[in-house]
């Protein structure tokens, strides 16, 4: 019926056009198309590739200059490479907001026009408004490189450019660990991790049936997703001990594991520090879909509830600006904080950096010494408006740890996850970052873990082996590949590591090759001073494997303790059925992730291997979250079979 | 801040200035997409176009040589780049969907008519050949002088005259031709 009215209406509207044919009665008909609003993602898109062509360019031309005199090289090292951009960065900020408000001012009336023909100016050239007021942010673009649109080249066909949203994450390049020789490089150092963020990634990646980016898979946080029950220390005078085990390697039979687990105290119940929270939300156009806005809004719901009465809560969200949407507010008054919460929507592009700005400046106005000063940020990490550089936003959030407040960085969505930003941050930050794909993920780091999300009981935990070459000929680190630190950083209690939350496992292995192995991968050198191998040189302690120290400070205070213990042969297992659970699950973990990154070390182990090692090993698994693990690997399999076919 | 002009922007952009080159490319990106979107009638290929753009814009702009206003010289990027699009890719697609619009209840029945119109009137256009589409569009679509068409088509201003004349004639027969 409709439809027959609309018909004759064309026909009417026609009908007069064509008697007459004028200009200007066809001119009213071209307008009258009504034309879609273009992607809030494609408009900044367009925006990151634009200014990468132009960055390019200039950056060309800085080489030329460079090669072209000495005085010109010189001027521009003291400028401290890009000076322009440097000079510019307060103003830039200004302009490039007051255009992206004023586009998102033009939004609605483009959607005006769609609902009634309006005169040609809304049609007209856009946007030379006068927008002066705008607060300092500068552009920063998503550092990925990988994501192409489809956009045509030379001649050839590439049919409907589509979305691929899969290459859009953004992920730090990860190159496995090199098998070491003791005799050269006896020592081992690095920072512990207690981010989850790879892990339920992988999972999300897994579920979709796609095996995730390699460089998605950062094995250290697969295995420190779960929970170990390590013995806890005696008393509670250290704030955690490290349990260490010698096992056969799974996956090789001529070489060993070495696992170490750290587990740190709980929080005793009702002498839980004051929290003061700063809750730092991307209400960007890109944080629209449900897995993003509305799923962080039920879990910061969530975490509300796990938060004590006189716990502190303020909200900081930002898209193309920056603002305090709720006043720290006692948890006492729930209701309040949640309407704000459920108050938020989505839209506009994403000014991070002015953001966590304002978000510090809160925390800190409102900062409690003896409480726990967290800033937390949930984004998806695509911050393109605000601070242009990651290292300077990096920078920023180093300086502020020094003021005492922590960071944590819960990452959401995919397609454009910029994943090496939110490890970035978070580990410069004083901080963890994690992952929320699911209500069931938010669930595990703000309820179930909400301690160990909130109250830090160890700073900058660094871990530090030496290996006897009397025993050991060549170990490897698994993972921690973005956390290696130098040998003399350890002793260097200004060099940032990380911190372990209350009820927090941490695990690492090394796999080590005996020293009378026939299995060693590097072969001696020829003119090398042949050394006894085994026990025949004297003063040497043959029945230990390796030294293992850990250095960490407790919260607030500015000198590191120390924990000592021989890796004795006193700790070794010969027989993989007798090692415990924990240390058998962890070390499945570790050859699942090291086969989804198609790592050479694990040989001829397969998936199958990992689910008949950790399936016995699974323990209590209360949350079932081991079980889930299991499937996951089942599912590596199949993603994998569809790759290959 | 907001009141450089574009030309000022330019000189400040090929100096080296990024602020400046954002600011000209946020301040022309809606212009850019809508004659993107008027040309292929396609969202997506719309704002593939106005990206290609914009690229292009940065790494042409040390060539601009200021004998024309800059908009007319961004016409002229848009309008090559529209071109190639269509040629090197959708060629060989049906534009069925173009120009496609959602019918809602917010709608009237008058309005859905006119844009009933709109639409196949541009669907017309799209079988017109490209110089007198290109025409049509720039003159009656974006309100340019014939001049001003000229300049961006880089033709005598008699030539934008005579398209939109054959044009008109073409567009009158097939819209007869279809009832």
């Amino acid at each position: 019926m409709e439809d027959l009215s609309g018909q004759e209406e064309t026909q009417k509207v026609f009908g007069a056009w064509e008697i007459t044919m004028k200009n200007h009665e066809l001119k009213k008909l071209l307008h009258r198309i009504p034309i879609p609003e273009p992607d809030e993602k494609a408009r900044e898109r367009t925006l990151n590739k634009a200014m990468e062509a132009f960055d390019q360019l200039k950056k060309a031309d800085g080489e030329r200059i460079k090669g072209f005199s000495l005085l010109n090289r010189l001027r521009r090292k003291k400028l401290g490479g890009c000076p322009l951009m440097r000079k510019s960065f307060a103003v830039t900020a200004g302009i490039a907001f007051s255009l992206m408000l004023l586009i998102a001012v033009m939004i609605p009336n483009f959607s005006a026009y769609r609902g009634a023909p309006t005169t040609k100016d809304t049609y007209n050239h856009a946007p030379a408004a006068k927008h002066d007021v705008a607060p300092p942010t500068v552009r920063s673009r998503p550092v990925s490189g990988t994501f192409e649109r489809g956009f045509p080249e030379g001649k050839k066909q590439l049919g409907h450019p589509s979305q691929e949203y899969v290459g859009r994450d953004h992920f730090e390049i990860i190159t496995p660990n090199p098998v070491k020789l003791v005799k050269e490089e006896p020592v081992s150092t690095f920072s512990i991790d207690v981010d989850t963020a790879s892990y339920a990634f992988v999972r999300r990646a897994l579920h979709t049936g796609v095996l995730p980016q390699k460089d998605a898979v950062r094995i250290e946080e697969l295995i420190n997703y779960f929970t170990y029950e390590y013995p806890l220390p005696r008393d509670r005078s250290a704030p955690f001990r490290p349990t260490v085990t010698v096992i056969p390697t799974p996956w090789n039979s001529d070489t060993k594991l070495i696992h170490i687990g750290i587990k740190g105290f709980d929080i005793v119940p009702g002498k839980k520090q004051r929290s003061n929270l700063v809750f730092l939300i991307d209400v960007s156009g890109s944080m629209k879909s449900p897995d993003k806005l509305p799923l962080l809004k039920n879990a910061f719901g969530m975490l509300l509830e796990s938060l004590d009465p006189q716990d502190v809560v303020a909200i900081v969200v930002y898209a193309g600006a920056a603002g305090t949407v709720l006043e720290p507010t006692p948890v006492q008054e729930k209701g309040r904080i949640l309407a704000t919460l459920d108050s938020l929507s989505a839209g506009g592009s994403t000014a991070g950096g002015e953001g966590i700005r304002q978000a510090y400046a809160l925390a800190e106005a409102n900062f409690d010494p003896q409480g726990v000063n967290r800033v937390i940020l949930a984004t998806d990490g695509d911050f393109n408006v605000g601070i242009r550089n990651p290292e300077e936003l990096k920078g920023f959030v180093e300086r502020k740890r020094r003021s005492g407040v922590y960071l944590t960085v819960l990452g959401f969505g995919q397609g454009n996850y910029n994943d090496a930003l939110m490890q970035k941050l978070a580990q410069n930050g004083n901080g963890t970052a994690a992952y929320i794909d699911t209500l069931n993920e938010a669930r595990k780091v703000l309820v179930d873990e909400a301690n160990a999300t909130l109250f830090p009981i160890a700073n900058d935990v660094k871990i530090q082996i030496e290996f006897n070459p009397a025993r050991v000929a060549e170990y490897r680190l698994i993972g921690y590949e973005t956390r290696l630190l130098r040998r003399e950083d350890f002793k260097n209690d200004l060099v940032d590591a990380g911190d372990i939350g209350a009820g927090h496992s941490i695990t690492a292995l090394y796999e080590i090759t005996p020293a009378d192995s026939n299995a060693r991968l590097i072969d001696e050198l020829r003119y090398g001073t042949q050394e006894p191998v085994g026990g025949d040189r004297k003063g040497e302690k043959t029945d230990e494997y390796a030294f293992l120290k850990i250095r960490f400070k407790l919260p607030g205070e500015k000198a590191s303790r120390v924990i000592e213990t021989p890796i004795g042969l006193d700790v070794e297992y010969t027989s993989l059925a007798k090692v415990p659970v924990a240390v058998r699950f962890a070390s499945a973990v570790a050859a699942f992730g090291q086969l989804l990154r198609g790592d050479p070390y694990v040989k001829d182990f397969t998936y199958q291997d990992v689910i008949v090692l950790a399936e016995p090993a699974r323990g209590r698994d209360s949350f079932g979250l081991r079980t889930e693990f299991l499937n996951l690997v089942r599912l590596a399999m199949t993603a994998r079979a569809m790759g290959n076919t | 801040m907001d009141i450089d002009s574009d030309i000022e922007l330019v000189q400040r952009s090929v100096s080296g200035d990024a602020r400046a080159f954002e600011h000209l490319v946020t301040r022309h990106y809606l212009t850019v997409y809508r004659i993107s979107y008027k040309w292929c009638g396609v969202k997506q290929d719309a704002e593939d176009i106005a990206q290609e753009v914009f690229i292009k814009l940065a790494r042409k702009l040390k060539t601009f040589r200021q004998k024309s206003s800059f908009t007319t010289w961004l016409y002229r990027i848009v309008i090559n780049t529209a071109k190639d699009f269509t040629r090197t890719c959708a060629t060989k697609r049906a534009y069925e969907s173009a120009f496609a619009f959602e019918h809602g209840p917010e709608n009237p029945g008058s309005l859905q008519a006119n844009h009933h119109a709109a639409a196949r009137l541009y669907k017309e256009l799209a079988k017109l050949p490209e110089k007198q589409r290109m025409a049509i569009l720039l003159v009656l679509g974006e309100g340019l002088s014939h001049r001003e068409a000229a300049r961006v088509l880089s033709c005598p201003e008699a030539t934008v005259s005579w398209r939109i004349f054959q044009a008109r004639k073409k567009l009158k027969k097939s819209l007869e031709h279809g009832r």
